[in-house]
């Protein structure tokens, strides 16, 4: 700890009391709590030979579900991307009866537990479901494919879209829009030319988010994912898969993949996001 | 010398804030720390306070010295310049939270701080919360709750920074009676000469993180000794052909001079007294300041400021006129001379 | 003309959206666990391991909120109080468990505590079981909800500036009374609003819970896990029964996130 702590030496003399004791608080729980744990990955990993590393990490059923998650993650973002722009355009610039409502409803998938979730969705999108039984008619399967999947992660992502955008979108003057209408352009084009390109960084930190989130994602994407390995399975139920043989070596293995994955993702979040608070400071 | 500063030096990231500082200030006045915006005059006044550590050099309060003391137990008050105000205490609260932390008597603290609410004039404003106040109002409890452990030095950085320009002059006079009544040494920063010069009983200026000149206003008005304090004080214009001007020759090692309009007196044609001394020039601009005219008058390309009495003749755009020019500060690299007008005196030994 | 035509269609997309993804899935839960009649709800989530589930599930939560809370404060306090080298390194250190998956959250405390884990010897010497038992099940939890307290501090305490707390400090006032009398008072709405967001997802963690629990019932099992138990014994009306407890818990958390934020709002204007 006294090492951690030379590294986060206070920079400037400072009246307030107590910078020693809360760093020395702040650091020990964090590296009790997140950071020794997460270590642990690669101190397990240490006895495993790289070659068996590799093997596990690219073998073909392992590959099949990144694609899965990853495939499905990207889509359903993107969906999010879309579908979070209009209502967080929706939520900013109408006023209409059960706005508050519908605002607050945004932040449903954050309150409500995964396994909830997964467990209604999967029912309502199932063959017998009231939403699964309409497409059922045209042919089109949801439940236990990879658009279920889909719909699990839209659900889950869609509260990190609106809630990245919608700031910025309040910050927006409408006085921008209002004299880009006066100069005699059209809504649509107001829209793309003038506002689209203010809440582009915040969409995409709202993407990067959703992304993150939906890669990693279990509980609500167990139950509609059906679990078949090439077709539905996703990483983290991979992992589960390992766990439950004690397979801890091939587990721990493609944990380190999604770390890694989930670092990069985090470190453009940090970026992206840095770049929102410009624009919503207006510099 | 009750505050003292011995060589002081500050720098952050490369950048002097603090350049080899020293001065004093004498027990019981009120000093002015003045400069432009970054010329480190706040890096100082939070050295004194304990909110910053110098690099090197000593800080003496009465005598001792005070490095390694830390900030709460130097005795000193502190005006921040937002205020800083408890935002979720009353105006009695604040007041009182540095004797409440001192574990001073209940009776006492009720007693201590009546009497300061009756000296800042806010009685019966006791239970308002800062967000209730005007801008005066909340620099007045700042002050109070500065004051409240009688400390043996008050700090003020830019007390008057915040408030509307109406007020801000009841205020200055204000609180220069009330300090004087108190009796406390203190240090303001201010980046505003007026409010120095009327405030201070001594000015330090300050210009990249050095000190340029420590004295009384009157003696830095008359007497300024780097061409920096020179410049800064008054409202002066910087000529580079000093020498083109009546009654006065180019000197070497000085460049440049100033000049300010209180050194300068135009007259119509008819009533020149110096003939000698003065020179002819076009009135280019004349604008209303309120108390007097102030004019702009071309010399032969140089343009020069004076001002006039509303009470004389008011002379019209582009009318020739007579001007004299009484003195010049010389600018050296470091130095600052005095230059009366040669001419004067040939032309008859009048005394203005 | 055009403008308002445009409006009712956005207004509806969006309702849609709204109302397929969000309030249909609510609506299922609630009309699922009543389609048997009261009766089975009632005897479903008075269930024996129903309760001590709950139970566990609350234990859970206190605990890991006592923890969060505690370092959300300290963590908060000292990124936002106090300028020191790397604070942006910190700040990104504390999010870590945000991007990682509740399944590697779980993972990480086998390989620390599991029969293969390093401090394994020590916990045995100490006859504990951390791992497919209580202990793991809120070290889990705690890892997954880490940052929620301290993330909504951080920006309303770098509004408040630090110089309150300096004027304070300047007249000696130290440390607990300066964060009593000063801070406390401006961030109590936001530390309130942290803790509701902290339980809401402690209260409903599955992933990580899954991964070290066990699924042993009525000694490791909590809400979320009792639910995915019951689904996947085919015991649909039960599931939904217990699940519809954990809707009634997530909409109340929804209204007082509401009202907070309400006052967080007041505040700052």
């Amino acid at each position: 700890m006294p090492g951690l702590m030379r590294i986060f030496k206070r920079r400037k003399n400072n009246v307030i009391p107590g910078f020693g004791l809360s760093m020395g608080i702040t650091l020990t729980m964090l590296s009790l709590v997140v950071l020794i744990p997460l270590a642990s990955v690669l101190l397990i990993l240490s006895d495993y030979t790289f070659a068996q590393f590799w093997q596990v990490i690219t073998d073909p059923k392992t590959i099949s579900t990144y694609r899965v998650s990853l495939g499905c993650a990207a889509i359903a973002a993107l969906i999010n991307v879309v579908f979070g722009v209009l209502l967080a355009w929706v939520l900013t610039r109408y006023k209409f009866p059960g706005r508050r409502i519908l605002d607050s409803l945004i932040e449903l998938p954050f309150a409500l537990p995964t396994a909830v979730a997964g467990i209604a969705l999967t029912t309502l999108y199932s063959d017998k479901g009231w939403i699964g039984s309409l497409f059922e008619k045209i042919g089109v399967k949801i439940s236990y494919t990879t658009v279920g999947i889909t719909i699990a992660l839209i659900f889950i992502g869609i509260p990190f879209v609106v809630r990245s955008i919608q700031p910025v979108l309040e910050s927006l003057d409408a006085g921008y829009e209002e004299a880009a209408s006066i100069l005699g352009a059209s809504k649509a084009r107001i829209f793309f030319r003038v506002v689209f390109p203010e809440i582009l960084p915040a969409a995409m930190t709202g993407f990067a988010l959703a992304l993150a989130r939906g890669i990693g994602e279990y509980g609500s994407v167990v139950f509609i994912a059906g679990n078949i390995p090439y077709e539905t399975q996703i990483t983290p139920l991979i992992i589960m898969n390992f766990l439950e043989q004690f397979n801890y070596p091939a587990a721990t293995s493609i944990a380190l993949v999604m770390i890694v994955f989930s670092f990069v993702v985090l470190f453009g979040i940090n970026i992206l996001q840095s770049k929102v608070n410009k624009v919503a400071r207006g510099s | 010398m009750y505050v003292e500063l011995r060589n002081l030096n500050k720098q952050f990231n490369g950048f002097k804030a603090a350049d080899n500082v020293s001065f004093g200030i004498e027990r019981g006045h009120l000093a002015g720390l003045l400069g432009p915006s970054g010329s480190g005059k706040t890096t100082i006044l939070r050295m004194l306070a304990g909110l910053e550590t110098p690099d090197s050099g000593d800080i003496l309060i009465d005598g001792k010295r005070v490095n390694d003391i830390p900030a709460a137990r130097r005795g000193i008050g502190f005006v921040f310049q937002d205020y800083a105000l408890f935002r979720y205490m009353t105006v009695f609260g604040n007041i009182a939270f540095g004797l409440t932390v001192q574990k001073k008597e209940k009776r006492f603290i009720q007693a201590r701080v009546t009497e300061l609410i009756k000296l800042i004039g806010l009685e019966g404003l006791e239970r308002r919360r800062p967000h209730q106040l005007s801008g005066g109002q909340k620099q007045r409890v700042a002050f109070a709750r500065a004051l409240a452990p009688n400390p043996q030095l008050l700090l003020l950085d830019e007390p008057f920074a915040a408030i509307d320009a109406k007020v801000r002059k009841d205020l200055r006079s204000w609180l220069r009676e009330t300090i004087n009544k108190v009796g406390v040494t203190s240090i303001f920063v201010t980046h505003d000469q007026d409010e120095a010069v009327e405030v201070a009983d001594e000015i330090v200026i300050t210009n990249s993180g050095r000190i340029e000149q420590v004295g009384t206003p009157t003696d830095i008005y008359k007497n300024p000794q780097t061409p920096f304090a020179a410049g800064f004080i008054g409202e002066s214009i910087v000529v580079s052909d000093y020498g083109r001007l009546h009654g006065f020759q180019a000197t070497d090692g000085f460049d440049q001079a100033v000049l300010r309009p209180e050194f300068v007196r135009a007259v119509k044609l008819e009533k020149e007294v110096f003939p000698h001394a003065s020179q002819h020039g076009t009135v280019q601009e004349v604008y209303f300041r309120g108390n007097a005219l102030e004019l702009r008058i071309n010399l032969g390309g140089q343009v020069v400021t004076s001002h006039q009495s509303l009470e004389e003749e008011a002379f019209k755009v582009g009318e020739e006129v007579s001007v004299l020019i009484y003195r010049l500060y010389l600018l050296g690299r470091d130095s600052v001379r005095l230059m009366e007008n040669a001419s004067i005196k040939s032309d008859g030994s009048f005394f203005i | 003309m055009r403008t308002k035509v445009t409006k009712v269609i956005l207004i509806i997309l969006g309702g849609l959206f709204i109302a397929s993804m969000l309030i249909m899935p609510l609506t299922t839960v609630l009309v699922y666990a009543l389609r048997q009649g009261l009766t089975v709800f009632t005897s479903a989530i008075t269930d024996d391991y129903a309760i001590k589930a709950l139970q566990l599930t609350l234990l859970t939560c206190c605990i890991t909120l006592l923890i969060n809370t505690f370092f959300g404060v300290f963590a908060a306090w000292t990124i936002t109080k106090f300028r020191f080298r790397g604070r942006q390194v910190l700040t990104t250190l504390i999010d870590i468990p945000f991007s990682i998956s509740p399944v590697i959250a779980g993972l990480v405390f086998i390989l620390v505590f599991g029969r293969i884990g390093w401090a394994y010897p020590l916990v045995e010497s100490l006859d504990i079981n951390v791992v497919f038992a209580v202990p793991g099940i809120i070290l889990a939890t705690t890892f997954v909800t880490f940052p929620f307290v301290s993330r909504e501090l951080i920006p309303v305490m770098q509004a408040q500036g630090r110089e309150e707390e300096e004027a304070a400090a300047l007249m000696g006032a130290r440390g607990l009374r300066i964060f009593r009398k000063v801070t406390f008072p401006h961030i109590k709405w936001g530390l309130l609003y942290g803790v509701i967001l902290c339980s809401a997802r402690a209260l409903g963690e599955f992933g990580a819970v899954s991964v070290v629990s066990g699924h042993l019932r009525g000694k490791t099992n909590t809400l979320p896990l009792h639910v995915e138990i019951l689904f996947n014994e085919f015991k649909v009306t039960a599931a939904f029964a217990v699940a519809s407890v954990l809707v009634v818990i997530a909409v109340i958390v929804l209204i007082l996130r509401n009202i907070v934020e309400y006052r967080l709002k007041r505040e700052k204007g």
